[in-house]
């Protein structure tokens, strides 16, 4: 230090302060002192302007963009995880393996039979009342879970609906409205997913066809493409074809919609 | 990343929409390849949820997620068996970007960008890593050192080495193209 508390910069100092003065970085007592140094050091002054032109002009070399495939591919896997992690954690989820299945099967059936010649006739109606009040309870939950404002929540509401029967009208209409009017693109998908129960019904792939229509988010409008692919929907060929038309359709897009047009043919 | 860490994958679209761009530019100026940079991001996404119980809440994601791009990209060099050399046809698709400039300035310009790109290409990996980490990605220093596992004076001379680096084979190519 100085007699006057300034702080002394050797080159090499100086030097390792370089990238600072490029990125505006520096503290007030360091800026002093380089800039001390410099007035003094005309070896650091050449070298840090004629670096800096090297630094500045690294700032002006193009950033490469992405494709769009990027983000269908990112979506289109993410969905996949998803998938995968909710069965995962559903609970119980070895039960799902066939073989256990089987046995499962085989086991209440032999006790259903057992338990009906005891209880014959008693207690049937009692429980087709009970799966009803159950049924109608999960109907609930999914309804109002849609209706929520966060995101997550209408996401939960998504998932609900996997635990009602497939005949519930309701549901199939709210996923429905969901998949055309939601503001959020991962709920968005996440009611074409659902919709795959209630594929046998009509107003199901009516309505997945109206959505690719008035659909604008590629990820989605791929989700649906493969979902009508999946049941084989040949009414859909005809809004294909007319995606086609349009010249502003994403390409990656426009790649699925050839191929899918190629396989309900 | 705390979403995704409670189990709400829901969360790395968020996370995905916000890094993916400057992943993909990370990228892309290590390896110069376009189509393996795509693949690259996405397994960097896909590593994020496999490893995600390893990341600390009170830590940098920004490091933690460069962190795994790198062991991403030296894996990638490692199945492959050899190293892409960058600057190759991919790179020389990159659009220039317009100035408002007279049409000799900017021809002028645009050459010099082209040739410190070339440069930039030329310098050895682990010099041109640090410049892309400090000048397109926006780190701090705290936060490359950590990625890079130094301290952050280190950085800072590394830094520097590479412009310097950089800054004489720009000049050798310049005079080379001038004689």
């Amino acid at each position: 230090m100085s007699s006057e508390g300034e702080v002394i910069m050797t080159c090499e100092e100086a030097r390792g302060y370089f990238v600072d003065v490029w990125r505006g970085d520096m503290d007030e007592t360091a800026e002093r002192a380089f800039q001390t140094h410099l007035h003094s050091c005309e070896t650091c002054r050449r070298e840090v302007e004629s670096l800096r032109s090297v630094w500045e002009g690294l700032g002006a070399v193009p950033r490469p963009e992405p494709d769009a495939g990027l983000r269908t591919d990112f979506y289109s896997s993410l969905r996949e995880w998803q998938r995968r992690d909710s069965e995962r954690k559903r609970p119980l989820w070895w039960v799902r393996h066939p073989a256990v299945q089987g046995i499962a099967a085989a086991v209440v059936l032999a006790a259903g039979i057992g338990i009906g010649r005891l209880t014959l006739g008693h207690d049937e109606g009692k429980l087709a009342d009970l799966q009803r009040e159950v049924n109608d309870m999960r109907q609930m939950v999914a309804l109002s879970l849609l209706q929520q404002q966060s995101a997550s929540d209408r996401l939960k509401g998504v998932s609900w609906t996997y635990r009602v029967e497939q005949s519930d009208i309701e549901v199939q209409d709210a996923l429905l409205h969901t998949l055309k009017t939601d503001p959020n693109e991962n709920v968005r998908l996440a009611a074409v997913d659902a919709l795959r129960k209630f594929s046998r019904s009509p107003e199901t792939r009516a309505g997945l066809v109206q959505a690719l229509e008035t659909q604008r988010s590629p990820i989605v409008q791929v989700a649906i493409i493969d979902e009508l692919v999946d049941l084989g929907d040949k009414s859909s060929i005809r809004t294909m074809n007319g995606l086609l038309q349009e010249p502003e359709l994403n390409p990656s897009v426009r790649k699925r919609v050839q191929w899918a047009v190629g396989q309900l043919q | 990343m705390r979403r995704v860490c409670q189990g709400d994958l829901g969360g790395l679209a968020a996370l995905f929409e916000r890094y993916h761009r400057p992943l993909y530019q990370y990228f892309v100026h290590l390896s110069g390849n376009r189509d393996l940079s795509q693949d690259l991001v996405q397994d960097v996404f896909f590593r994020i949820l496999k490893y995600r119980d390893t990341f600390q809440p009170d830590a940098s994601f920004t490091a933690w997620m460069y962190q795994i791009a790198r062991n991403t990209h030296t894996d990638s060099l490692r199945k492959r068996r050899f190293e892409v050399i960058p600057g190759g046809a991919d790179a020389k698709e990159i659009e220039m970007p317009s100035h408002d400039e007279a049409p000799e300035d900017r021809i002028g310009r645009k050459q010099e960008v082209k040739l410190l790109r070339k440069a930039l290409d030329r310098l050895p990996p682990e010099k041109r890593e640090v410049l892309i980490l400090s000048r397109y990605q926006n780190l701090k220093y705290e936060e490359i050192a950590e990625i890079l596992d130094c301290e952050v004076n280190t950085v800072k001379v590394r830094v520097y080495r590479a412009v310097q680096a950089l800054s004489q084979i720009y000049f050798q190519m310049a005079n080379e193209k001038a004689g």
